[in-house]
């Protein structure tokens, strides 16, 4: 009896600790578990400027926070402060009426010269702006500098150096590319980059029902990536260790969010180390492009009214916020007037401006929410078994789940 | 009849009815006292489990809206749909596979194990180490064995080392080997359970028929085949039963053992159902998928009632 | 029957024990054989947690470890991105509160349908053995929108509730043919006494019942130790979530830790089952035996 009673004095004690309920606290959901320290110490720092705490609560799995916040929202208990995903999933969230406008607060953040109107259209449904970014990030081919400097090999800037600085790697014994299916999202990296490097006519449409999976454009898209597999230009696809692969060199070159290449110098990479390019066309004449990620940042209506919600979303897209969010983790926002991060956001920076390069929405928010796992589950098991035969299959399935959910709209 | 018979007969007959009253008055007391002491059993089963499955059957003939809720009736709408869903159909296949697989392996192995170690010197220690595995969690053992299954992983490097080549068989990754492996573990966790459960059921058996047979000349499998086996049928039935049901609803060794499966959704009816309802967001559909699950247990429940009287009667 | 000793041939007597001697050292050979390919996978855990990540990778996966000092590194880094901590306690509490309430109202019922005069006793009691009947994806949706709606996803309450209430309808059919075993004359006698129910509940049956209660309790303790789907659904941040959910993490969101850390973590997750286990190995059976009736 003794030692239950012991037991349950433990665990009310637990529980009394769980329930914070601080005055000045704003809780902020998210599904970015490995972010979690990096986001608290943002939030410990808008409670010294501001005095507004913001509190981080993560889930584990962003399918499971997605269920969490479907179902608040069902019921009428939107959070105050979320993320969310740009794209098809983002109007659907905004159309449940619960997400307030920030079209204000962007005019400040515009006429203030940190902002420019490009990173705001990714958070636009009907003309009203409802986000602000969590994290902007465009994605773009992490490399290894000193191996490069070994073979004498430089920055490709067509398609053609790409290929050849593949196959002097492979010469080498080393493996190009490093890619995997780890955690079942990453099957789209490289379908996408292939996309919209062969056929960018065809990359937005494939999100609204006008281009087949199964069409030639996404053939010759797989054709060239199974090319690429039977080249040896892959790394194992099985690995469960990404970041880790790249530190041991498992691949020369990785295509990546630029926030991973805060992750992979913190698994062990040398931040000198580290050089980065956007992946070059692959057809003459085709206009510079970037595959850009934004993650939003969103108030619901109630917490729109709420002047601590408010306070602690103006420090986050403050240059104090940004500053404190790219130490914490290299992640940029957006914000120029802000320090750049790393040397990797500070080169992209550099490259964009100097080419002027547009901006297309990452496959993963595009694509309709009831496809996107579906699909990606796919491109995983082509991965996982690159021969025309199975990309036949995996063609053939993606356009029947595809036809079928434009058949419904 | 003469008048004072026909007194005591009323007499008795208001006694009775007054003793019955009383037992009825009695029961009605106990009554309420007996709900005082059900009631926090009643609670907890009618409120959390038994309502929460009406209300999944009501669900799975509604539609759901995102970010609005259910509400609205669809009739069979759910239903209809699943015979078209190719992981639907996966998965189907892949259930059935499960249940026959958890039917045959478990139980031939754990009898196996029973007869085999039965007799034999050190039997307490072989029974503890076929029933470790038993002791750990599914999620514990998923977690296990997705190394031992991995590229470079015990199982690739001990093949290896018996070809003396480099075996490099992505077990969980490919379409022909994921089920098999997956089941394979499932038999290392659940066959030491059988086994203790059917050295039980095997304690219990009188020993005089076996003998007896043995004096008439017997031979071990004649003894095993008419006596043994059919004394043993009420626990085969019971732990036959118990492995199919587990290998019917088995979750939590496909969720982690098949994490980088690309085709993890149809690995079951339970994983296809979580999917489509925690992943998809497709909540009404989910709902309509349990209830398929539901109906199949609540058969298969059904079939062991119906067997179960049927091995009662013969062994009696 | 009788027979004549004569007519034995006691040659052919020995030469069978002989055969059979030969024969069980031969099976004993083989059971141990089986019995180590068995619990290669254990050798596998039990050295993989004093293997640093590299040595992990060099070295063949059976080969023992260089030495046991990557023990306390594995452990402490499995501790701190599982925050495992936390999360035993979370289990450590749902475990004990949660089966020993279950437990508890399990008797209370069983008490009433086998004790007391009732009508429909055993409606009752299918009643409350209907909650074992329906399997566990049933229940998952409506309870995730149940507890959304009350206030319950992601509170200790909330875990506590649904723990109890699945670990009650088992207990209660155990508890319910133990009771209807014992003797009546005890609690008859009390009643002549003037004891009221609950004083033949509490003094008389209960004392009665330790011994199956205590193996039930245990059966059910480990099925929420266990338990990784409804922590998942139901209580999947950080504060509430059991032991098990802790241990998905090391497959999702940390793709730079090693197959030794999360191996680590699997053992540690397991750790207090098994030691449970060792301990009160005599109750677990009888919870088998109970479970088999």
């Amino acid at each position: 009896m003794k030692i239950k009673e012991k037991l349950l004095g433990t665990a009310v004690g637990v529980m009394l600790a769980a329930a914070p309920a601080f005055a000045q606290e704003v809780q902020l959901f998210h599904d970015k578990g490995f972010w979690s320290e990096q986001l608290q110490s943002v939030g410990d720092a808008a409670a010294e400027t501001t005095g507004v705490t913001i509190t981080e609560i993560p889930y584990a799995n962003a399918e499971q926070y997605k269920a969490f916040v479907q179902a608040s929202i069902a019921s009428g208990e939107t959070p105050d402060m979320f993320t969310w995903w740009t794209g098809a999933t983002f109007a659907e969230l905004v159309s449940s009426g619960q997400i307030a406008p920030l079209d204000d607060l962007w005019d400040e953040m515009i006429n203030s010269g940190g902002y420019g109107e490009a990173s705001k259209e990714l958070f636009v449904v009907d003309g009203q702006t409802y986000a602000v970014p969590l994290l902007l990030a465009r994605w773009v081919v992490l490399y290894n500098k000193p191996l490069y400097a070994e073979l004498g090999l430089e920055e490709p800037k067509t398609w053609d150096e790409l290929m050849s600085n593949a196959d002097a790697i492979v010469a080498a014994g080393e493996t190009p590319f490093l890619a995997t299916v780890h955690e079942g999202w990453r099957g789209f990296i490289w379908f996408q980059e292939l996309m919209l490097r062969m056929h960018p006519e065809a990359y937005n449409g494939l999100n609204d029902g006008s281009v087949a999976y199964d069409g030639q454009e996404v053939r010759a898209v797989f054709e060239a990536w199974s090319d690429m597999y039977a080249k040896g230009y892959f790394s194992d696809p099985r690995s469960t260790e990404e970041f880790n692969d790249y530190v041991r060199g498992a691949g020369a070159m990785y295509l990546i969010g630029e926030w991973a290449a805060g992750l992979v110098v913190q698994a062990g990479v040398p931040a000198d180390d580290l050089g980065v390019f956007i992946m070059p066309n692959a057809i003459d004449d085709a206009p510079a492009a970037v595959i850009v990620e934004g993650s939003p940042l969103v108030v619901s209506v109630d917490g729109a009214q709420d002047e601590n919600v408010m306070k602690a979303l103006r420090f986050w897209v403050s240059d104090e916020g940004a500053n404190a969010w790219g130490d914490a983790t290299g992640n940029y926002i957006g914000n120029n007037s802000a320090e750049a991060p790393n040397a990797i956001v500070a080169e992209v920076n550099a490259d964009i401006a100097e080419t002027s390069a547009t901006a297309y929405l990452r496959w993963w928010e595009a694509v309709p929410p009831d496809l996107q796992g579906e699909l990606v589950a796919e491109m995983n098991r082509f991965m996982l078994d690159p021969t025309m035969k199975t990309a036949d299959d995996v063609m053939a399935t993606m356009q029947t789940l595809n036809a079928a959910y434009w058949a419904d709209q | 009849m003469d008048r004072a018979a026909k007194d005591k007969a009323l007499l008795d007959r208001i006694g009775i009815d007054q003793i019955a009253r009383n037992a009825r008055a009695r029961r009605r007391g106990q009554l309420g006292l007996a709900l005082v002491f059900m009631s926090p059993a009643l609670i907890l089963v009618v409120g959390v489990l038994l309502v929460p499955v009406l209300f999944n059957i009501w669900l799975s003939f509604t539609k759901w809206k995102k970010f609005t809720g259910f509400g609205e009736y669809a009739g069979f709408a759910n239903y209809e749909r699943m015979p078209g869903n190719p992981f639907f159909n996966e998965a189907l296949i892949n259930t059935a596979i499960w249940v026959g697989a958890s039917v045959v392996f478990p139980i031939a192995l754990g009898l196996g194990m029973a007869m085999f170690f039965r007799n034999l010197r050190g039997a307490e220690t072989f029974k503890n180490i076929i029933f470790i595995p038993r002791i750990l969690a599914p999620t514990a053992v998923g977690v296990l064995w997705f190394y031992v299954y991995a590229p470079d992983g015990l199982l690739n490097r001990g093949l290896g080392l018996v070809s003396g080549r480099d075996v490099d068989i992505g077990w969980l990754y490919s379409d022909a080997t994921v089920t098999p492996a997956i089941i394979a573990t499932f038999v290392w966790q659940t066959a030491g359970l059988v086994m203790v459960l059917l050295l039980l059921g095997l304690a219990a058996i009188p020993k005089d028929p076996i003998e007896a047979a043995h004096i008439d000349g017997a031979n071990r499998w004649q003894i095993f085949r008419y006596i043994t086996l059919p004394l043993l049928m009420p626990t085969l039935l019971m732990v036959t039963i118990l492995s199919v049901l587990a290998g019917f609803t088995v979750f939590d060794l496909l969720w982690v053992m098949g994490a980088n499966y690309p085709g993890q959704r149809s690995l079951a009816l339970a994983v296809f159902m979580y999917f489509e309802a925690f992943q998809k967001g497709s909540w009404a559909f989910g709902s309509a998928v349990a209830v398929i699950i539901g109906l199949v247990v609540l058969c298969v429940t059904w079939v062991q009632t119906v067997l179960q009287g049927r091995v009662d009667r013969m062994t009696r | 029957m009788a027979f004549d000793i004569s007519t034995l041939d006691l040659d052919a007597i020995e030469r069978r024990e002989a055969a059979k001697h030969k024969g069980s050292t031969l099976k004993l050979f083989a059971a141990i054989g089986f019995a180590l390919l068995w619990i290669v996978p254990f050798y596998f855990l039990a050295i993989s947690i004093f293997k640093s990540s590299n040595e992990y990778s060099r070295n063949p996966p059976l080969a023992l470890p260089e030495g046991i000092a990557p023990l306390w590194d594995n452990v402490t880094r499995a501790w701190e991105l599982g925050s495992m901590g936390q999360a035993m306690m979370n289990s450590a509490f749902y475990g004990t509160v949660g089966a020993s309430l279950a437990v508890f109202f399990a008797a209370m019922a069983a008490f009433a349908i086998t004790r007391l005069d009732i009508p429909f006793r055993n409606g009752w009691f299918m009643l409350i053995f209907a909650g074992t009947v329906f399997p566990f994806q049933m229940y998952l949706i409506p309870l995730f929108f149940g507890y959304q709606k009350l206030g319950l996803l992601n509170s200790h309450m909330g875990m506590l509730l649904f723990y109890t209430a699945i670990c009650v309808p088992f207990p209660t059919l155990v508890l319910r043919n133990f009771m209807s075993g014992l003797s009546r004359e005890m609690d008859e006698a009390a009643r002549m006494d003037g004891a009221n129910e609950f004083t033949v509940f509490f003094r008389i049956i209960l004392p009665n019942t330790i011994g199956p209660m205590t193996a039930v309790f245990l059966l059910q303790f480990t099925w929420i130790w266990n338990d990784m789907l409804f922590s998942t659904v139901l209580g999947n941040r950080l504060e509430t979530r059991s032991i098990m959910n802790a241990l998905l993490v090391f497959q999702g969101s940390y793709s730079s830790i090693g197959p030794n850390i999360v191996l680590t973590a699997a053992l540690l997750a397991s750790l207090p089952s098994i030691v449970l286990f060792f301990l009160l190995r005599r109750h677990f059976m009888q919870g088998l035996q109970v479970q088999q009736s």
